[in-house]
């Protein structure tokens, strides 16, 4: 017997809930051998990917090598391929359906394909990939400050290094641009970072459970992270990254959002209309996090145009 | 300086200081030959990003427990925007020379002033006309 877990057809932040709520049910059934179906599958963001891999990985931890049936539109499938998604499923999944064997991010957009995060050198390869890559279309694409190219890189940086340093386990990172037409009819580079780790509540429980008292949750452990920038470590420099993550994205009008357990924090810019804090959700193992940097516009009147 | 440690430090060949494994590393390499309380001065120049775990690790750690007063050099925006917080946050200083050559803090606002005094006094930075303060010749 095998347990279905249905892929949404538009993968992405939006949707992932209904994607984990479907996880958690199925993983919940015992040892019975779960199906990701994703044949339907029409579009997935870098975050809807990495985040289908952190789901396979905990599914792999959880008994036998899950089964994944690959989207059956050949071009949605050739971008998954492109975007490295593959490259990284078939070791965590027995994956069925036919996969082309694309060469991994060709394209522009794809800055960064699927990239597995394990340890410090990992993020080095990541850093040093990125300058190489999205410098020129940070600043020419979204109107990016040259010298602002930099910063993505250390945004980059610390967002991946909460995975070696907190998560306990691996993860992924990805990087695209795209046109946002739902929300922005802009340009936006986002970056998903996804592990199916020990989540941020485990990681600050010991230093900051009782700190909080019956508040102590995924959500508390998400604003002590993201908010109060508070670390695990008790060295006195700790809790830089996410500080500098939103910093970075302050000055940028960026997004930024974080998911764990049952409890997902965004700070939210005036763009969006996310809200700041969701409890009660589905859960999903390790942590999400999502960056959204919006092209840059000066509001003038009768249009816009890069500044 | 700092891109000669680094290049040492980690086993591939990178110019980016990132991470707190790599940032420990390049410290433990600087601080093997650093006598502590001592006057030390760091270049930046060829290094390329660098995050804000690395500019703790390296930086704000040196300046807290090893050396008297730090005085950086060949730093980029990014670098200082890297640093700054980082030091500002732990209520730290160190003294960088911009690219004419004038000294100047960086980080906590208070600091600073002191560790300016104290290469004067040693006669390693004096007063040029104009109030600003230069490295002198010597």
């Amino acid at each position: 017997m095998t347990r279905l877990i249905e892929v949404p057809t538009q993968f992405d932040d939006r949707s992932f809930d209904q994607f984990a709520a479907a996880y958690a049910q199925a993983a919940d059934g015992g040892d019975e051998r779960l199906l990701f179906d994703a044949h339907a599958a029409e579009w997935a963001s870098p975050y809807g990917l990495v985040g289908l891999l952190a789901a396979g990985e905990a599914a792999t931890r959880k008994g036998e090598r899950p089964l994944l049936t690959a989207p059956a539109n050949p071009d949605v499938v050739s971008y998954w391929a492109r975007a490295g998604f593959f490259r990284e499923a078939a070791d965590l999944f027995e994956v069925h359906g036919k996969v082309p064997k694309a060469k991994v991010a060709t394209e522009s957009e794809v800055l960064l394909p699927v990239t597995p995060v394990r340890a410090a050198e990992d993020v080095h390869a990541v850093v040093s990939t990125i300058q190489q890559r999205a410098s020129a279309i940070l600043s020419s694409e979204l109107g990016l400050d040259p010298k602002a190219t930099m910063g993505f890189a250390m945004a980059l940086s610390e967002s991946c290094q909460n995975i070696v340093e907190h998560a306990g386990t691996g993860g992924w990172v990805a990087v695209q641009a795209y046109n946002w037409r739902r929300k922005l009819a802009r340009r936006v580079v986002v970056i998903a970072v996804a592990d199916a780790g020990v989540g941020f509540r485990h990681s600050l429980e010991p230093t900051q459970a009782k700190r909080f008292g019956e508040r102590w949750g995924d959500a508390a452990a998400l604003e002590a992270a993201l908010i109060q920038g508070v670390s695990r470590f008790r060295d006195p420099g700790r809790g830089q990254g996410l500080a500098g993550i939103r910093r970075y994205l302050a000055r940028w009008e960026g997004k930024v959002a974080i998911r764990s357990g049952t409890a997902r924090i965004a700070i939210v810019p005036r763009w969006d209309d996310d809200v700041p804090l969701k409890e009660g959700l589905p859960a999903f193992p390790g942590s999400q996090v999502l960056l959204i940097i919006p092209e840059q516009v000066s509001e003038k009147a009768g249009g816009s145009s890069k500044q | 300086m700092v891109h000669a440690v680094l290049q040492q430090a980690v086993a591939g060949f990178y110019t980016d200081l990132v991470t707190r494994p790599t940032g420990r590393a390049v410290r433990e390499n600087i601080e093997r030959d650093l006598p502590a309380g001592t006057i030390a001065v760091m270049d930046f120049t060829g290094v390329g990003c660098l995050d804000y775990s690395c500019a703790d690790e390296i930086v704000a750690k040196l300046v807290r427990d090893k050396v008297k007063v730090l005085l950086l050099r060949g730093l980029t925006d990014a670098h200082r925007e890297a640093i700054e917080p980082v030091l500002a946050g732990a209520g730290l200083a160190v003294l960088c020379e911009r690219a004419d050559g004038v000294l100047e803090g960086l980080g906590a606002s208070e600091p600073a002033p002191a560790l300016l005094d104290e290469l004067i006094e040693r006669r390693l930075a004096a007063r040029i006309p104009g109030g600003s303060i230069r490295l002198t010749a010597a």
